[in-house]
This record gives C-alpha cells, structure tokens and sequence, in this order.
C-alpha cells in the first residue's frame, strides 16, 4: 500500500507554545490512523492541519500525491467528524447530512438518492426528520458520519468523536466505526486521548507528546514494545526499575543489575552493551504473584516481596507488593479455580516472577525523567 | 479591513451622537445665555457660580437621598422577590419572571399616570384609607416627596427584581445546605454564601436603580410638587420654561458628574463577566 | 429543610403592587363614570372617544413611522458592531464597547439634553428627523448587546463544519451563522421598537411643533386631558405589551 496522507516536517505554534515540532507522519489508504497522546501534545493540531483549518509554520501535508497545503477547508477532499460533532441545530438530521451536497450544488433527485443510502448506513432512517436536540448523543455521532461521509472524503477526520458518550455506548460505537470503516474503506484519522480506543480501532497508531511523535507502530508493537518511556508509561501501566547493564548474554538477553533484586535477566529488543543504563518496565499483568516460590526457569526473573494493598477491582484485582526500595504493581485476573485459593491479602510475603521476554528495556539518562514521574502507575505514593 | 468595516458604521455614528453632544454640555456650561433662547458668544463661569444659589445644594441634596432610599427599597423587595422566583417550580418560573416583565415594558408615562389615578384625592387608596381613619380627609397623598418616592420604586423595582433574578438562578442553592450541614444557622447562610454568591447581580440592579433614579424627571414632574423637585426637573425647566441653554447645561454637567462616580464603583466591584447584564437586554421586549 | 416564609409573603406584596394600579386603571377604562371613584355602569365610550381623537391618530402615525425607522436602522448599525466586538480583540474594540454601553446607563434626561445642544447647534430643525437620530442612537446599544449575547451562544465549530463540508465563506455565513443568530436579531429589533415606541423623555427634548408622538401625546392628556381617555388608550397600549412580549419569549423559546 502506498503512502497517502503525508505529513513533512510540519510545525506548528500558537504564541510562546509549540503545538506540533517538526512532525513527519504518513498514513497509508485505507487503513485506521490514530493519533494518541495526552491532552495539549498536538494532537488535535495535527488534525486540524490536515482538515485546512490550521495552516502550518513549516512544512508540507500531502494527499495522495497533491501538495494540499494551501487548500482551504471547503476545497479539501477530506471531511471531519468533530468532537462536539458540530451539527447544525436549525437543520434536520437529513437536511445536516445533505449540506455537503447542496453546496456542492448536486441536483435534487441525486441527493435524495444519497442521503438516503447514508441514513441506511448508519441505521437512522427513522430519524430523518428530527432536529438534533430531538436525538440522542449515539444518534448525533451517526449523523455526523453520515453527514462526513456523503461527500466521499478520501480521508475521514475524527476528533475525538467518542469522547462525549457513556462508556457502553463508547464501546458499541467502536464496533460500528470498524464496520462502517470495513464498508466504505477510506482512510481513517483518528485522535484520541483513550488508550483503549486507539488499542481496539487502529491499524497503526502515533504516539505523541509536547508536539513530537514518540512512536508509530500497531497497537501490539506500541504495547508489547515501548520505545520510550513515555509511551510505555502513557499506554497502558508499567513498573519502571533502575537498572544497568551488567552483563550481555548473546544477542537475545541481558543480565541487569538492579538495586533490592536478584540479577535480572530481559529481552534485547536492540543491541546493548555493558554499562548501559537503562530502565527496565514491567507490566503489572505481566507479573505472577503467588505464595510459593515457583518453579525454577533460566528465563523466569523471580524476587521476593510484602504485600502492602490488595485492590479489589472486579474482574482482576491489583496488588501493591514491596520489594526494597520499589513498589511493585501487578494486576492478577480472576479465575476459577483461584476462588479455592487461600487469597493474598495485606503483610503476605509473596513472590513475584515474569518471563525475562516479558520485559522491556528503555535508554535511561543521567538526569530524572520527568515522562516517567508524570505517568507512575496510580496508587504510586 | 473587515474589522473597520464592521465597526465605523456605528462607531461614528456614537460619535457624533453621543461623545460630541456630551463634551457640548461642558462646553455650553461654559458660554453665556443670550436673551433670545440661544447661546452668547465668549466663555464664562458666571453660570456654573450661579449653582451656588441656595436653592440647588438643596435640589442635589433632595435628588441625592431620594434616590438612595428608592435604590435601598428596590434592593430590600427584590431580593427576596427574585429569590422567591428562582426557587420556585421550573414550571411556575416562566410565568412568573413574565408577569415581572410586563409591567417593566408597559410605557412608564401609564405606569405614573396608574398611580395618579390611584393617590387622587377622589381614588381608591385615598378612600380608603380615609374610611378607615387612617388618615384625615385634608391630607394629600399626592404632590410631595413620599408619592414621588413610591412612584420612584414602583418604576424601578422591576429592574432590580431581573438582575438579581438572573444572578440567583445560576446560583447553586446546594452550596446553602452544605453551609447548613457545615453548622452555619439560616440567617448566616443566607448572607455569607448567598449573598456573595449573586453579588454581581446586586450591584447591577443598584445601579439599574440609582442612576436613572437620579435623572428622573417625569416622576417628580407628575407627582410631585415644588417642595419636591430633583435635578431632572430644573433641567426640564431652564430649557422648556425659560429656554436658558447654558443654564440647563451647567446642571446637566453637575448630573453627569454625580452619575459617574456610581458608575465607577459599578464597574470596579462587578469586574466582568456576563450576569452584570442590563436588565432590558436580559428581560427582551 | 424547612423554607423561610419571607420570600413568599414579600413576593405577593410585590405583585399586589406592581398589579394593583394597572389592573384599577383597566378596569376605570370601562366605567361609564368620569370619575375614577364612582362605578358607572360598564361602557366603552372612552374607546369611542378615543378613536375619534385625531391628535391620538396624528401621534400614532409618528410614533409608527419613527418606530419603523429607528427600528431598521439600529438593526443594521447594532447588528455590525457586534460582530466586530464578538470578532475582534483589539484595543480599538474596547473602546467600542464602552461606546456601546455607556449609553445604556446614561440618565435619559442627559441623553435628551446633549442632543438638544447638538441640534440647536447646529441649527438643526427639530422634527421627525430629529426625533430618529436620537432613537437610532439609544436602540443601537440595545441592539448590539442583544446580537452579541446570541453570538456569544453560537458555537463556532459549527461555521467550521460547513466550510469542512465544502461550503465557501459567504455560503456558511448565510446558511449555518444568519439563521442561527436571526433570532438575536429579531429580538434586538423588536426592542428597539419597543424602546422607541416607548420613549418620552429623550423626545420630549428633541421634537419640534408637529412631531409629538403618542408617549408625547399622553404626557399633554395626563397634565391637560380626560383621565378616562387615557385609561383607555393605556388599556390598549398594555393588550399591545403584552402580546408583544408573550410572543417574543416564544420566540426566543423555540429557538434556543
């Protein structure tokens, strides 16, 4: 697949404040593009350059081949669906979703024709008639699909469209998205500040923090291997360790040197060398917890610990443990036979093990990081 | 480009209007009369020396506290008026701020007018009064100071009532039962959370009250009497009655400058934000 | 909790009052007596007589014409600058915001007498004309606060969306932000026409022989007239307030 929607060294500020620096992205046809990160990290920015309502400092964006730049929105073969969804409140659900049509100056009949396959599309052809105050917030979104994409986009834009509903009605939307997206095929470029969408919806994902792109990758490569510390934080939580590279042991595995633990065998997700510094992340559903000492594995990292919470949570439950100077989170799903179980509960001494390719290791500087403070796990003192 | 566009119409338009009619007032103040109605060549000062004349202080001073106590009443009735709106059922609310508004557009030449016929020596409120002994036959009700009061607070309260309504529906009652729970006793609550909580819309409403209360004119010109007059009537009658412009001019300048220095502690203590609004604007036609 | 009784007792006194002599006054429009005291009989003679009033008739006729005028022109002057003062943040529309507003808290008579002095000034005859420019130039205020509070309710994303939607600048700003905003308009222009229907004192001071309006009108039939005459014509004017108000808020209630 080729290259579609291209960002190049585009930059973007408002004042004093960089929104976007020098960022270079390209999206592929037809595949869900999300843009995650935390509020104020350019996210939104980098929508609206490509919607034509911001035009960048530096930098070009280009649509299949075009330099679009300088196009103004309502020339832009693109359409948004916007976090609000903006719909227009004087018009009915069909007259907002014919709009594009008339303006473009489609004949009647045509547009008739069309906006009625979009009201099929997204199931709301009962509603046609209703003004948008008279609709739910589910139905609001459909409209504002239907009414992006009558106009055939080559990329669909959406702004955070989920942000405004409940959780089910989030998580049944998703579903919808996927399936609209697998019908009409255009590119989706999603912006999402929710982890959980952008792991569900995407193809590929771009992590972004203070106008940088920290990372492209799928959903499994943004999860299973953070390249910084900042997405490995943001995405999902993790257990950061100090550590230092003690020893290489061929090219898979390193032994770390970590204060409080025995020698900590992980994964080389790239080459490393002795003395490295490095923080070694463990996710916490990553960790096994158990009272007895497991079974011995040259590939399974085992330390010894003191429960100091036990979090119920529903459907898993979360455990503070001690061990030395670092308090561990790690996250244990509920199964059947553990009910059997004599549960762990507070002043337990347990132990803790994960698989050395559990692991991940991340460029560690001399001076604190401050990614890693802002993102520890909650519960962290 | 645009924004000149935009602006200049009604820019120039206030300019011309507004901004150079007001410096006039300066600066015929300045000028002599001329016997014929007009303005005199030349600048003097022998008419604002003329206010010195026993008489005026006397007028200032008339205008000064009749308008404090309208704005006060207005203040003391609106309060628990606009309270009482705004915690009523969301269903009454409408048809209650209506029934406030309309008297508040009714035109206020028939608002005076209701009360004329009311305080008459042959009215209703006289007769009654009379026929329960409580006050002699003899007694007017009307041409004196406390008619042209009435009628001051009547005009007015409906523009009091609509700020400090507007200040109190946005208000969060729940921030009373929580100073209730935290041990605060009614009368407490009331005035040290609600009251600072709609203060904004208790200055508006005294000032919605108290300047135009000051530049009143028709009220004491029907009501009342000579013993009666305010700043608005003499102005009136230098310009109607013995057509001396400079005159007219001067106590105007005196009204501005005692119409601004409320203005100003207005708009120091409300700050901004939008529950300062007018009340015409916020009541709508 | 148990609620104070104040709030209640205080309310129906206020009502009592603002009611008591509006209601006495209608009432007084269809009593066959002159005197307000005395209860003749039900009649609607004060209406005849009124109808037949030809100076009321004259009045009327100003006080439309102007009304209409005032009304137009205000709109458009209003409804401009508040879209430079919702558009623009720049130092020269602070300025225009104080222009704006001040008028709104100027005393009447300050208002009638300075434009009294810029007339006689300019040896403008007073007349109609006259009586325009001050009206135009109080209701402009009005006006464009009105506008600008609806403008400030309008959601801006919106005029984002139709342009996303390939609707140029002139298309967005007559399909999605005019009927948007109409009803800020409208309600601006019916108070100007209020406002200027209603006012006394600043015309009082800039009419000339042959310009009274009604409010004009009255002001001589309270000082010199028949008290029944004007019972009646307030009786008619209140039916008008009101209906005029009763629609507005539903007008303003089915668009917001």
């Amino acid at each position: 697949m080729e290259e579609f929607l291209v960002f190049d060294k585009v930059s973007k500020s408002f004042g004093d404040v960089q929104a976007l620096k020098n960022v270079s992205l390209s999206v592929k046809k037809g595949e869900i593009f999300s843009l995650l990160g935390p509020s104020g990290c350019g996210k939104t920015t980098l929508l609206r350059v490509a919607a034509g309502f911001e035009r960048p400092d530096s930098g070009r964006v280009y649509l299949d081949g075009e330099d679009i730049t300088d196009i103004p929105p309502n020339r832009r073969k693109v359409n948004t669906i916007f976090q609000n969804y903006a719909l227009f409140p004087h018009m009915s659900v069909w007259e907002n979703i014919a709009f594009g049509l008339k303006v473009a100056g489609m004949p009647g009949a045509r547009i008739t024709e069309e906006v009625n396959r979009m009201l099929a599309l997204v199931h709301m052809e009962d509603q046609a008639r209703k003004k948008p105050d008279q609709i739910s917030g589910g139905q609001k979104q459909r409209v504002a699909i239907a009414r992006a994409l009558i106009n055939k986009p080559r990329v669909l834009l959406l702004d955070e469209p989920l942000a405004a509903l409940d959780l089910k009605l989030r998580q049944r939307m998703i579903i919808e998205l996927d399936s609209i997206h697998d019908e009409v095929g255009i590119t989706f470029l999603f912006v999402t500040h929710d982890q959980g969408e952008a792991m569900s919806l995407s193809d590929q994902i771009a992590v972004m923090n203070e106008g940088n792109v920290e990372q492209v990758g799928t959903p499994v490569q943004i999860y299973e291997a953070p390249v910084s510390s900042f997405s490995a934080a943001f995405i999902g939580d993790a257990n950061f360790f100090e550590g230092m590279v003690s020893r290489v042991e061929g090219a898979d595995y390193s032994r770390l040197s970590i204060e409080g633990f025995p020698e900590v065998l992980c994964f080389n997700d790239q080459p490393r060398s002795q003395g490295d510094l490095v923080y070694l992340s463990v996710r916490p559903e990553k960790v096994r917890i158990s009272r007895d000492r497991p079974r011995d594995d040259e590939r399974v990292n085992m330390v010894e610990g003191a429960v100091e919470d036990v979090i119920y949570l529903g459907s898993h439950t979360r455990y503070w443990v001690r061990v030395d100077q670092y308090r561990l989170a790690v996250t244990r799903q509920h199964q059947r036979f553990q009910l059997d179980e004599k549960p762990v509960t507070w002043g337990d001494s347990v132990w803790l093990s994960w698989h050395a390719d559990d692991g991940f290791m991340l460029q560690r500087y001399e001076e604190k990081d401050e990614d890693l403070l802002a993102f520890l796990p909650e519960g962290e003192e | 480009m645009r924004e000149w566009l935009t602006s200049l119409p009604s820019f120039i338009w206030l300019t011309i209007l507004f901004v150079i009619p007001t410096v006039l007032v300066f600066a015929v103040a300045l000028k002599p009369a001329d016997p014929f109605g007009g303005v005199g060549a030349g600048w003097t000062l022998d008419t604002f020396r003329d206010l010195g004349d026993p008489n005026y202080p006397a007028i200032v001073w008339r205008t000064l506290w009749m308008s404090v106590v309208a704005t006060a009443v207005c203040l003391a009735a609106a309060l628990p008026f606009a309270y009482y709106i705004a915690r009523s059922d969301e269903r009454l609310r409408p048809v209650l701020l209506m029934a406030v508004v309309i008297p508040f557009w009714t035109n206020f030449l028939i608002r005076i007018f209701a009360w004329k016929v009311l305080l008459h020596p042959e009215g209703l409120v006289k007769r009654l009064l009379v026929s329960f002994h409580l006050v002699s036959p003899d007694v007017s009700l009307m041409y004196n100071e406390g008619a042209v009061l009435m009628v001051l607070i009547y005009t007015y309260l409906p523009f009091a009532v609509l700020p400090i309504y507007a200040a109190s529906e946005k208000f969060d009652f729940r921030l009373i039962e929580a100073a209730r729970d935290l041990g605060c006793r009614k009368w407490r609550a009331f005035y040290s959370v609600f009251l600072p909580g709609i203060s904004r819309g208790l200055w508006t409403a005294a000032l919605v009250v108290f300047v135009p209360a000051l530049g009143s004119y028709v009220i004491p010109d029907i009501m009342g009497g000579p013993a009666s007059e305010m700043i608005g009537n003499k102005i009136a009658q230098r310009v109607f009655v013995d057509r001396n412009l400079p005159h007219a001019s001067a106590l105007s300048a005196l009204l501005t400058i005692v119409v601004v220095l409320p203005m100003i502690v207005y708009l120091l203590r409300r700050g901004t934000g939008e529950s300062g609004k007018h009340p015409v604007v916020e009541a709508g036609p | 909790m148990k609620r104070s009784r104040i709030p209640l007792i205080v309310a129906v006194i206020c009502f009592v009052f603002l009611y008591l002599p509006i209601i006495v006054l209608v009432i007084n429009s269809f009593n066959g007596s002159r005197f307000g005291s005395v209860w003749g009989g039900f009649s609607l003679k004060w209406y005849a007589r009124l109808f037949s009033d030809r100076e009321v008739w004259f009045s009327l006729r100003n006080t439309l014409i102007i009304a209409v005028s005032a009304t137009a022109l205000s709109v458009v002057l209003g409804t401009l600058a508040a879209f430079a003062l919702h558009r623009y943040k720049t130092r020269l529309q602070v300025l225009h915001y104080t222009l704006i507003y001040t008028p709104l808290v100027v005393p009447d008579i300050l208002m009638g007498m300075s434009l009294l002095l810029l007339f006689v000034s300019v040896a403008m005859p007073l007349g109609l004309f006259t009586i325009l420019l001050a009206h135009v130039t109080f209701c402009i205020s009005y006006v464009a606060m009105v506008v600008l509070a609806r403008l400030q309710d309008f959601d801006w994303s919106l005029m984002m969306a139709a342009s996303d939607l390939g609707a140029g600048p002139w298309t967005s700003f007559r399909r999605v932000l005019l009927p948007l905003i109409m009803p800020g308009i409208v309600s601006g222009g019916l108070l100007a026409f209020t406002l200027s229907l209603d006012d006394f004192v600043i015309t009082f001071f800039v009419a000339g022989p042959g310009s009274a309006t009604l409010p004009i009108q009255i002001y001589s039939m309270i000082r010199h007239g028949s008290p029944p005459m004007i019972n009646a014509l307030s009786t008619l004017l209140l039916v008008f307030t009101f209906t005029m108000v009763w629609t507005s808020q539903r007008l303003m209630r089915r668009t917001t």
